[in-house]
């Protein structure tokens, strides 16, 4: 009895620090976010505040701003998601099959996650900018100057394609692993059936990494979707919001123009959006997992 | 044995992706070339192949980084993130040590619940609450201050449930002899079990480090004054300025990305296991 009580006391006390700075830093902000979400709670009015319901929810789809940084968020996902996903998975492909110069690949094409987003983002606005090294480069196969992220139509996508040769690498080395796990036995048996390396590609390998294309496709999608660095640093959301996105909206109302009851309304139509990946993503491991374990028990 | 096609095959790949990877690593390669470069080369160069190649070594050649180091607050700026790191590292190290532990091998009240609430706290993104951050640290007076930078960096949900996971397989026989020999449990959790799980505590380090390095949204609503901005940060306030020129911008971004390579190298083992048995990076 002493024990069981000296025990809990002494649990209490381990947790007791992370869970202090849990409350304050985590459930007190979640719980604020969602009572401001039906607020119109302005810092620096607050006495002015009043119960809005869901009048915040209507006003922020109403609103130009949060709608252009929506569509702009699902555009970049959209554009990224295949090129980072499909990018990294033909990398990783064919960096397994080559025998020569494995740790070099490796290493040139991890290359860019190493360094930040900031930086990353600083060095591409000279690679962008219009007498630039990529148009120097181009100009050198007979194409115009591009305006890149000078103009409302190409900012966005030129974002997302320097945010997928940023992150590539990541991924290429999740699927080099995923790769590796794939038992060596099914290709010697395919090869005693004379299998084309189409059929090979094609009956074994794509099956097996299912689970975790799965897996990184939707990681990248929730990365995307919280973009925010590359346009802070890069554009300022412009030329006219055309890289705006859902971060810097929720940024921008709550803490430049302290409106937190519309930022809050905002994070939460975000976070449902990241939730819902997030638990549809964790579901399909978890699927992933218990198959192993059937395979393994079926083997018995 | 790989037949002579096989072979042949091999090497018309391999050539094929150094090509790929020279074309993919164009901007790395420019920006080293350029950074030991005058702004009058740079320019002349952008034209030709001398675009990717270094200038000859001379008196001048690290100018561009003499001028950055003297210059400007970027070493200041360098060693406050590696202060911030170093502290939220030993911070963070105890605090979701701590819980890890007790959600692991203590039985107190309710633990299977936290431990359920712990797991789902990681599926919540920061930017979501990142504003009521602002307004607390504000409120408190905490702006452009450390503490009001760390306060709410310390506790990490990640960091306490892959803790928590390492903990749980630790042998119970072990704490029963300390205990025998009155051995203080604080004092078991920082002689023994820490010492026990380098493993775990150098791939929360590492990626605390990396977080904290990396890391633009916060610290950029934290911090107003110079003095205490991080470096990514600080990179902005230094290639925002009209007097810097193109060759500086290029130094400063190669440097501060030197200590991350350095950081990648020496833990790659915890970074690549890290990064293939969860998928992602904490943040």
């Amino acid at each position: 009895m002493m024990r069981k009580k000296s025990q809990s006391l002494l649990g209490m006390a381990f947790f007791g620090p992370a869970l202090v700075l849990l409350t304050v830093f985590l459930f007190l902000p979640m719980i604020l976010t969602l009572i401001f979400s039906f607020t119109d709670f302005f810092a620096l009015n607050p006495k002015l505040t009043h119960f809005v319901g869901l009048d915040n929810f209507f006003q922020i789809f109403k609103d130009e701003d949060f709608r252009r940084a929506f569509v702009n968020t699902v555009c970049f996902v959209l554009i990224i998601v295949p090129l980072q996903g499909l990018g990294s998975l033909g990398l990783a492909l064919l960096i397994n099959r080559v025998t020569h110069c494995k740790k070099y690949f490796k290493v040139a094409f991890f290359l860019p996650v190493v360094m930040s987003l900031a930086v990353v983002s600083t060095l591409w606005i000279q690679i962008y900018s219009p007498e630039g090294i990529l148009n120097s480069v181009l100009g050198n196969f007979g194409i115009s100057p591009q305006p890149f992220i000078n103009s409302a139509s190409q900012a966005l996508p030129s974002i997302a394609i320097m945010s997928a040769w940023q992150g590539v690498g990541y991924q290429m080395i999740i699927f080099l692993g995923g790769l590796q796990g794939i038992n060596p036995a099914l290709y010697e048996a395919a090869e005693m059936d004379h299998a084309t390396s189409w059929q090979k590609f094609k009956d074994i390998t794509l099956p097996e990494l299912k689970p975790l294309c799965i897996f990184v496709f939707i990681t990248i999608t929730i990365g995307a979707f919280r973009m925010l660095v590359q346009p802070m640093v890069m554009t300022g959301g412009g030329p006219s919001h055309s890289t705006y996105t859902m971060v810097y909206d929720i940024y921008e109302t709550g803490t430049v123009n302290w409106e937190i009851g519309l930022a809050s309304t905002m994070a939460i139509v975000f976070a449902v959006f990241v939730m819902i990946l997030t638990v549809i993503q964790t579901i399909a491991t978890r699927d992933k997992e218990e198959k192993h374990v059937d395979k393994k028990a079926e083997k018995k | 044995m790989l037949t002579k096609k096989q072979k042949r095959n091999n090497w018309i790949l391999t050539a094929v992706l150094i090509a790929a990877s020279l074309f993919f690593l164009f901007p790395v390669i420019w920006m080293l070339a350029n950074s030991f470069k005058p702004d009058a080369a740079i320019t002349n160069d952008m034209n030709s192949f001398r675009a990717f190649v270094p200038p000859a070594l001379n008196g001048n050649f690290f100018d561009n980084y003499i001028k950055i180091l003297t210059d400007t607050s970027f070493v200041r700026y360098m060693l406050n993130t590696l202060f911030y790191a170093a502290v939220l590292i030993v911070l963070g190290v105890i605090v979701n040590g701590l819980a890890g532990y007790a959600l692991a091998k203590i039985k107190f009240p309710f633990r299977e619940r936290w431990l359920m609430i712990i797991m789902l706290l990681m599926i919540v993104p920061m930017e979501t609450i990142i504003t009521i951050h602002f307004l607390f640290i504000a409120k408190l007076g905490l702006l452009n201050t450390v503490t009001g930078y760390i306060l709410p960096m310390i506790v990490n949900p990640f960091n306490i449930f892959l803790f928590r996971q390492v903990f749980v397989s630790l042998p119970d026989d072990v704490y029963e002899a300390a205990q025998l020999d009155h051995c203080r449990p604080l004092k078991y959790f920082f002689t023994m079990v820490l010492p026990m799980s380098k493993s775990v505590v150098a791939t929360v380090s590492v990626f605390t480090f990396l977080n904290v390095w990396n890391d633009y949204l916060w610290p950029s609503l934290v911090f107003t004054s110079g003095d205490l901005l991080t470096a990514q940060i600080g990179l902005n306030a230094i290639t925002s300025n009209d007097n810097t020129t193109m060759g500086q911008k290029l130094a400063v971004i190669t440097m501060i990305t030197i200590p991350v390579i350095i950081i990648y190298s020496l833990f790659s083992k915890q970074i690549v296991e890290g990064v293939v048995s969860t998928g992602s990076k904490e943040g």
